[in-house]
């Protein structure tokens, strides 16, 4: 005989059997755990939506070059005033589109990120030093660099995904890291606010010569 | 991989924006047309082998109602209601080759976008508008060139 803690007397059979199922109940548990914690398959993680929209919207934000390049161009047309605070977040995703049909298409160009590295550094470099360049060469200089960072998204359209996805995302993103740009600017307009817009641009500058620094580098 | 409900969404929303800058008047009446359009091009019976040329027309119609919107004066009421036939009808065929009904209900609500679209123009916010709209156009003009272009991407893959 045993003594059970529930104070009840059971024979040695029935507690084997006591045990048991508790044993089976406890496997039963970590199985359905084990279950509920295991990671999907990842035959198909390059398709659908991780490989569509999410991903062509991360994609500008995930580097640096790119985001600091994006947010100068709402910056600097912010600083530049009408009609640049429109025709520069206007141009660059235009153009861009075309940078980025190059990418696909796999169209020799330039070395990408060298070109990246100095859209920053020439932004970054516009804003510090408050140049007010004149419609033609602003929207000049902006074109050509957004060719260089549509280069870099269309090369980098992912495998086995959904391009017209993808494409909506990192347009989308690029337009509002623009946006964010032209809000900053509006502290041009306050005392003092010239000298914290061309602080931003200095900072923007020196991470272009540190991106050009590593471009060079490799 | 492509269709779905992002087609006719982009278009619908070039459309809601040209039509903010359209005679209040007409603007209704170019939604109404673009939704019963859709619908009905969307029961047709289009054969899969159009399907190239479908994509192509209305990627050229996002661009060109979304360019409308900077044009350098307010589209009159005929050309508001041909822009919102012409994105019923491409809407509707791309939804009927690669699409569900469902999409394009989940698409139409875009249209409403038309409320705070004109909000912005008449507030003099149409600034918005016009970057926006740049963004359709680039994001039309990729995917008017993928087919041109096959990428991995477009290719139809094990699942498809």
């Amino acid at each position: 005989m045993v003594f059970h803690p529930d104070g009840a007397d059971r024979s040695d059979a029935a507690v084997t059997s006591y045990g048991q199922r508790r044993s089976w109940t406890h496997r039963s548990i970590a199985i359905a755990c084990w279950l509920l914690l295991a990671g999907p398959a990842a035959a198909h993680s390059g398709t659908g939506l991780a490989g569509g929209f999410a991903s062509g919207f991360v994609h500008p934000l995930s580097g640096f070059d790119h985001l600091l390049a994006m947010v100068s161009v709402g910056l600097w047309g912010a600083f530049l005033g009408r009609p640049l605070i429109v025709a520069l977040p206007v141009i660059f995703p235009t153009v861009m589109a075309i940078g980025g049909v190059l990418g696909i298409a796999g169209v020799p160009m330039p070395p990408v990120e060298i070109g990246i590295a100095v859209s920053v550094l020439v932004l970054g470099g516009m804003i510090a030093g408050a140049v007010r360049a004149p419609v033609w060469l602003a929207s000049l200089i902006v074109a050509v660099f957004a060719v260089f960072h549509g280069y870099a998204h269309g090369r980098e359209l992912p495998s086995a995904a959904d391009p017209v996805g993808y494409s909506a995302g990192f347009v989308l993103a690029t337009g509002m890291l623009h946006v964010v740009g032209i809000g900053l600017g509006l502290i041009n307009e306050r005392p003092g606010g010239a000298l914290i817009t061309r602080g931003m641009g200095g900072l923007v500058m020196l991470a272009g010569v540190w991106f050009l620094w590593t471009a060079l580098a490799r | 991989m492509r269709g779905g409900v992002l087609p006719p969404a982009l278009l619908f929303a070039a459309l809601a924006f040209a039509l903010a800058y359209a005679p209040r008047g007409v603007r209704l009446p170019a939604v109404a047309a673009a939704i019963i359009a859709a619908v009905a091009v969307a029961q047709a019976p289009i054969a899969p082998r159009w399907v190239e040329y479908v994509f192509f027309g209305c990627w050229a119609s996002v661009i060109v109602t979304a360019a409308s919107i900077h044009l350098p004066r307010a589209i009159g009421g005929r050309v508001a209601l041909a822009l919102g036939i012409n994105a019923g009808v491409w809407a509707g065929a791309t939804v009927a080759l690669a699409g569900t009904t469902l999409d394009l209900a989940k698409a139409a609500p875009l249209l409403a976008l038309v409320v705070p679209a004109a909000w912005l123009v008449m507030t003099r916010r149409g600034i918005a508008l016009k970057v926006a709209g740049s963004w359709l156009i680039a994001i039309a003009a990729l995917a008017a060139v993928l087919p041109i272009v096959p990428t991995p991407g477009y290719a139809p893959d094990h699942m498809e």
